[in-house]
């Protein structure tokens, strides 16, 4: 665990009132948080519980019915694409499927977004760029294998490590160890944190596995029905007499 | 499976025109993806080029040898070279190509787009700062667009050759007197407003099947429903096209 020290009081994301449905669903309700610079809030909830979408309106997958969404300062509600997507190169987002190309090789994954936002200077120096991307991960090897040649817990670095590219300064995790064995979800932790570290980055983490959640989070926030029931340490929660909270860490 | 009802088939007639709208906007905006064009019109000229061929050549052959005995039955013997070539050039090859683009490039289409919408790699394109719409969507309607005249002129060649083959089978025609045939019958007239239809029918097929890929739902399953239903869909398509261009030739008087 990192000590609450180690990042700053300036917020990164900000969030408030936000309400999201599709159709008579409705999934988030009223919901508000902040991620302070430096930090890693992990958000924890059972499935249909609207983590995924949180994260999807933060990035602007998905457009909220209400409320605002203030990422580095800018409300992304009211952006428009040519500013979200300046947004977007500061905000880095790993999918759950990991979701990369699979009709282009490991580089061309990870040049695919570095092409189209970089200046030339940084287009000549791609290379040493995927490289760097890859060592981080540690999966350089794999540089010209195909997505469908690597295992789903080197799919997922590949996906971390493109993330990585544009060096972001916030990373959003939709449920990062999901679908791996307990060992390869404790690498994928440990390279969480590792990046954390060495980015400097502030961290949404949607996730299930208490493991990751206890490696990972400085600030747990419990995502129920759509709204937050209740915000802590991993310690604070894990002690809470709450029948409710007491679910996820039995 | 989807259950088909008026209201869904007016929604889907309603987002169909809302995501050829989107394409007109998208399509003169930059930033502009050549490479990614280039890409996709070789791969859909390459790909579909053995199968057009074959078929161009056999459709050329079988109209000769089918038309063959009604025009002897009418002692009409000496026209089959300009009357195959009319009708081959005009409606049978242009259709019958995009019928087959309709089956071969308007389900690929669909299954790939479909397939990266399930897996959120189309997700994965926006978030990168990446128009997924300008990226996949504009490139495969425009390199269809392109590619189908070319794949219809090609056919047509192939298929007047298959017509002389056909034709040597009955009777001893050199290939000097067949040609001189051909172009006494067949203008500017006939040809260009099956290269203009094959346009249309490019877009009809690009446009359906990027629909179908790009609005795909139900993961794996809705990817095979998407492909099957884009292939239903361009090949109506295409139909309602070339009724469109008939008449249109009509009216301009080009038949």
């Amino acid at each position: 665990m990192i000590s609450d020290s180690t990042y700053q009081n300036t917020p990164v994301v900000r969030i408030k009132g936000l309400d999201k449905s599709f159709g008579e669903k409705h999934v988030l309700k009223n919901f508000n948080m902040e991620l302070r610079d430096g930090e890693n809030v992990v958000v924890l909830g059972k499935s249909g519980s609207g983590k995924s979408v949180l994260i999807k309106c933060i990035i602007g997958l998905l457009r909220p019915d209400q409320g605002s969404i203030e990422v580095l300062g800018e409300e992304v509600t009211k952006l428009h694409h040519v500013q979200l997507d300046k947004m977007r190169m500061q905000v880095g987002f790993l999918f759950q499927s990991n979701a990369l190309y699979d009709s282009m090789t490991v580089r061309e994954n990870l040049e695919f977004s570095l092409r189209r936002h970089s200046d030339k200077k940084t287009i000549e120096s791609m290379d040493a760029l995927v490289m760097e991307a890859l060592t981080n991960v540690g999966l350089a090897e794999t540089v010209d294998l195909m997505p469908s040649e690597l295992s789903g817990g080197m799919q997922k670095r590949i996906a971390l490590a493109r993330t990585l590219i544009l060096k972001p300064r916030i990373i959003l995790y939709d449920e990062p160890t999901t679908g791996l064995d307990p060992i390869t979800g404790k690498e994928i932790a440990n390279l969480m944190m590792d990046i954390q570290k060495k980015y400097k980055t502030s961290s949404i983490i949607i996730s299930h596995d208490m493991n990751s959640v206890k490696r990972t989070a400085n600030r747990i926030i419990l995502l129920i029905d759509g709204a937050c029931y209740a915000t802590g340490t991993y310690e604070e929660l894990s002690q809470s007499s709450d029948s409710i909270i007491q679910q996820f860490f039995d | 499976m989807k259950r088909y009802t008026l209201k869904t088939f007016l929604i889907e007639i309603g987002s169909i025109t809302y995501f050829t709208g989107k394409f007109f906007r998208e399509v003169f905006k930059p930033r502009y993806e050549f490479s990614e064009l280039i890409r996709q019109c070789f791969y859909i000229g390459n790909k579909t080029l053995p199968l057009v061929a074959v078929t161009g050549l056999i459709m050329g052959l079988v109209i000769t040898i089918q038309s063959h005995p009604s025009l002897k039955a009418f002692g009409a013997e000496s026209w089959l070279p300009s009357v195959v070539s009319v009708s081959l050039v005009r409606e049978i090859i242009p259709v019958i190509i995009a019928l087959i683009c309709a089956g071969k490039i308007g389900s690929s289409i669909s299954a790939e787009l479909g397939s990266m919408k399930v897996t959120e790699q189309i997700d994965a394109m926006e978030v990168s700062g990446t128009n997924p719409f300008k990226y996949l969507v504009v490139t495969r309607v425009v390199a269809t667009m392109l590619m189908l005249p070319l794949l219809v002129i090609l056919s047509d060649t192939i298929a007047l050759y298959g017509a002389y083959l056909g034709i040597n089978m009955k009777q001893e025609v050199s290939f000097q007197l067949y040609t001189n045939q051909i172009f006494q019958k067949l203008t500017f007239g006939d040809i260009i407003p099956s290269i203009i239809k094959s346009f249309f029918f490019g877009f009809g097929i690009g446009i359906i099947g990027c629909f179908k890929g790009y609005t795909t739902k139900n993961g794996t399953q809705g990817v095979g429903e998407a492909a099957n239903s884009a292939v239903v869909a361009a090949t109506f398509v295409v139909f309602i096209i070339d009724l469109l261009a008939a008449q249109i030739s009509d009216i301009f008087q080009m038949t």
